[in-house]
């Protein structure tokens, strides 16, 4: 008797050892992503929708905010502001125009207005009025719609690949 | 027992043994093989070979361990060993999007990983050391990962005052209020709900058809494709009368005992029929109406569909009922009555109570009743007797059981108590705790809230919650803001953390109160923080405006900022009332620090004027958001009356910092030196030329969300 017990012993640690490897049940599906704070549809092709991460949608809030007015065709009041201004602002999602600017320049119009940079007054200064992360939010925003899309300059060409 | 029998016994005894052994050993080895095949260890050697391809390998380096990190705080229950695989957690070089996972840097946020963990936003589990014990549903853990998308509902479970950053639990809290949930369930943080209207006098108002019409499609209608249209035309607004499950004959009660509900008749009121026969012999009764209707500015609060260029769709707010099809719902001698005196039906409504010449109220009310109509409206309606006695008992029974009675009151109905469950907790409850019945659905809470929004019966055949109809940005929003009712907080630590919100409240005093009351001028207007948000912000109004400039308007309402097609309406007040308003709106509703008689315009000179005209039109270039003489943007209020409506003190406080006296505004802060605030105000101060009122079309152009532009 005692030894069928001897016996079942290492058996039982095995069915232990590999229960204990199982998984858990069930794997939960993402979640699809709607046209809500965390995406954006393409300005150029309404059937595509961009999505952002967190410092991206950030941006897009104070964009709608603050920027739209003058740097969309059409504005949460219906037309635009921009057609009012000399020159005519850019459209935001402007890749040709802005793929080119750096970041630096970007963080410096937007926190100094068109003036201090030799450009037009029309583009006022928010340095006063939004913070140093909240213009890199909206610098992080406009990038991601950028139609050409945009491309980080000097990246070093990651060698490396998850997993 | 044989000697040699014993002899082999043993050999078999070795053997075994020896087998058993060997396994033992086995077994043993598994646990170091399995040590070292742990998945954290391969992203610990995969991060050190990751860092060694790039240039900052020492930075990255620089707090490695091979062992399993974690982020301790005892007093918020946080042992979060996340930053074990999410080894660049923290490093700034990292937070590029073509960095892998789990490597990438966490966008800056308010909070600092270090001193909060990562759990108590994301959830998950955070002693688990393998991928899916952390991230998902285990048998021995029910709270899985927050889908990234409903994060905000983690930032609600502390924060109850409204977060600017947080715009997606907002609109859920704001929908929960709007659409009444807290009839039937108890919840946190949300506020004013909204209660449908009082029934006790319904059977004067509508008819018993009518009634049937709206139970089988309470104003949503959805359209083959699954677009939500109200009474026919699109709305992106939810109705705040849901659909419930009812069978015909349930039907039939419920119009039975709602039709019988008389309990006060209502004021009858009889237009001068010398005024009605005048009228009569004119044509153009039905334009003339429809005219006043408009500058009445009706469509501030209610939405009404047009159709324009072939193009019908809903303009106005969304304060009260939509009106396209009122005529065909409601009795004229009711609307005459409601008109005349909205809170004589209803004691308790946001209508503001206009005052009417027989002759506007005569052509008004005739518009209503003969062009804001439907023939078809109640075509599919069965023909319905008069309502027998069984059919109003029934009734009664069923609208206390469907939970009717939880948002209208009706005199002598006692509603049940909590119809619903409570939801306060709602958020923290694992999988085990929640129905899912027959639903073919991942069983966790989230897909569990977004089954059951959809279609309550799905998850639970028996449930009594009516039927919404989402948009999929509401549905997620009225999702996180449900996700972030996790209860109360297990620990001192943690109850610490929460931001209260705080309770807004505005007692007018004196005359005005009664002015206030009788025009609802808090159902647009706020007062140190209570009240609409539709309309300008009236806390410092005194400071802001000269006293002539409020007279002027409120006989007259014109709009300052052009875009906008909700505008004050055209209430009639009295002369005594207007000096109420002004009086007290010039004189108690100050900003502290911004007396309106500090700054006198008369010592502005012709050279003040003409720098600061210079400064306002080449170095700051206002014209791009501001129009003066007919040219600018219009991002911001015309200023062509600026001279008779500002007051110079709150210009030049408003130029120093606009911010300081409006926290919300979107004119940008300037560093304008005092001289040159001084010019821009005086310059400003010579502009006085009326506005003229926009024309029509123009004006309509210009959606709904047109006041979102002069914020
Ligand atoms: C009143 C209208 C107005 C508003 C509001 C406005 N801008 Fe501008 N912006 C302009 C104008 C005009 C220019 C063009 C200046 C020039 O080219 O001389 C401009 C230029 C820019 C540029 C530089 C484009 C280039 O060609 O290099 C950036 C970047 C920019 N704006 C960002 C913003 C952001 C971000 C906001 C919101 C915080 C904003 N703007 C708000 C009017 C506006």
């Amino acid at each position: 008797m005692k030894s069928r017990i001897l016996l079942a012993m290492p058996l039982l640690f095995v069915a232990l050892g590999l229960s204990a490897c199982k998984k858990g049940a069930e794997v939960v599906k993402p979640v699809e992503a709607f046209g809500t704070y965390d995406s954006e549809p393409d300005w150029n092709d309404s059937t595509k929708l961009v999505n952002l991460g967190y410092q991206e949608a950030q941006g897009k809030r104070i964009f709608y905010l603050y920027c739209v007015w003058c740097h969309a065709d059409a504005t949460p009041a219906g037309p635009s502001n921009r057609g009012n201004l000399t020159p005519v602002p850019p459209l935001l999602n402007d890749g040709e125009k802005l793929n080119g600017e750096s970041d630096e320049f970007m963080q410096n119009i937007i926190t100094l207005g068109g003036s201090a940079l030799g450009k037009s007054a029309m583009m006022p200064p928010y340095g006063k009025t939004l913070s140093a992360g909240e213009i890199q939010a909206v610098i992080a925003f406009t990038r991601a719609i950028a139609q050409p899309p945009y491309q980080r300059p000097g990246r070093p060409g990651s060698q490396y690949t998850a997993k | 027992m044989p000697s040699e029998d014993m002899g082999k016994l043993t050999y078999r005894m070795r053997l075994a043994f020896a087998v058993a052994t060997v396994i033992c050993l086995l077994v043993l080895a598994i646990s170091p093989v399995k040590d070292f095949r742990a998945e954290w260890k391969k992203y610990k050697r995969s991060f050190v070979r990751y860092a060694q391809g790039r240039p900052d390998t020492k930075k990255l380096l620089a707090d490695y361990s091979p062992n399993i990190d974690q982020v301790w705080i005892p007093g918020m229950n946080v042992v979060d060993r996340c930053t074990t695989c999410h080894q660049g957690m923290t490093q700034p070089s990292l937070a590029d999007a073509s960095v892998p996972q789990p490597f990438r840097a966490h966008p800056p946020i308010p909070h600092n990983v270090r001193e909060w963990g990562c759990t108590i936003c994301h959830r998950g589990q955070g002693p688990a050391t393998e991928i899916a014990e952390a991230h998902e549903t285990t048998l021995a853990w029910e709270q899985p990962i927050l889908p990234a998308h409903f994060l905000q509902a983690s930032c609600g479970s502390c924060h109850h005052a409204d977060l600017n950053e947080t715009p997606q639990l907002t609109r859920g809290r704001e929908l929960l209020s709007r659409l009444n949930c807290q009839a039937c369930h108890k919840l946190n943080d949300v506020e004013r709900p909204m209660l449908g209207p009082e029934l006790s006098s319904v059977g004067y108002k509508v008819s018993r058809e009518w009634i049937y019409k709206w139970l089988k499609e309470p104003r949503t209608v959805l359209d083959k494709d699954g677009n939500v249209t109200v009474n026919g035309y699109e709305n992106g607004d939810e109705s705040r009368m849901p659909k419930f499950r009812l069978k015909d004959e349930e039907i039939v009660a419920l119009t039975a005992f709602l039709s019988a509900q008389n309990a006060q008749p209502i004021e009858s009121y009889k237009i001068n029929p010398a005024v009605v026969a005048a009228w009569n012999k004119k044509p153009d009764l039905l334009p003339q109406g429809e005219l006043r209707f408009r500058q009445m500015m009706c469509t501030t609060c209610h939405p009404l569909a047009v159709t324009r260029a072939g193009e019908t769709k809903l303009i106005g707010g969304n304060i009260g009922p939509e009106l396209t099809k009122v005529g065909s719902k409601v009795n004229e001698a009711w609307l005459v009555s409601w008109l005349r005196n909205p809170q004589g039906y209803l004691a308790q409504n946001n209508m503001p109570r206009y005052g009417w010449t027989d002759e506007d109220l005569y052509k008004v009310s005739q518009y209503v009743m003969n062009q804001l109509t439907d023939s078809d409206l109640l075509t599919t309606v069965p023909k319905l007797e008069a309502a027998t006695g069984d059919e109003i008992k029934n009734g009664k029974r069923l609208f206390l059981e469907k939970g009717c009675a939880s948002c209208h009151s009706i005199a002598g109905v006692t509603p049940q108590k909590d119809f619903g469950p409570d939801l306060t907790a709602l958020g923290s409850k694992n999988a085990s705790e929640l129905e899912f019945g027959k639903a073919k659905i991942t069983h966790n809470l989230l897909s569990y809230i977004q089954a059951k929004l959809q279609d309550p019966v799905s998850v639970n055949p028996a449930s009594r919650m009516p039927q919404y109809t989402w948009n999929p940005a509401d549905l997620d929003a009225v999702t996180t803001a449900l996700l972030s009712q996790t209860g109360p907080k297990p620990t001192s630590a943690l109850q610490h953390l929460t931001v209260p919100k705080v309770a807004a409240s505005y007692r007018a005093v004196g005359d005005f109160a009664e002015v206030y009351e009788r025009y609802k001028c808090y159902a647009c207007h706020r007062f140190n923080g209570y009240g609409g948000t539709l309309a300008p912000d009236l806390s410092y109004e005194g400071s802001r405006a000269q006293k002539k400039w409020i007279t002027e308007f409120l006989r007259n309402p014109q709009t300052i900022r052009p875009t906008l097609i909700l505008r004050m309406p055209q209430f009639n007040m009295t002369d005594k009332e207007v000096n109420i308003v002004a009086e007290y709106l010039a004189l108690a509703v100050q900003k502290p620090d911004v007396n309106p008689q500090s700054v006198d315009a008369r010592q502005f000179t012709p050279a003040l004027v003409s720098m600061g005209k210079q400064l306002y039109e080449v170095k700051y270039q206002c014209q791009s958001c501001h129009t003066i003489g007919g040219t600018g943007g219009y991002v911001g209020p015309n200023l062509n009356n600026a001279g008779n409506w500002l007051t110079p003190a709150w210009t030049e406080a408003w130029l120093r910092n606009p911010q300081a006296l409006q926290p919300d505004t979107i004119e940008p802060r300037r560093n304008l030196t005092e001289d040159e605030i001084r010019a821009l105000t005086a310059y400003l101060m010579t502009l006085k030329a009326a506005i003229k009122p926009q024309s029509s079309t123009s004006a309509a152009n210009a959606s709904l969300a047109g006041q979102g532009a002069g914020r």
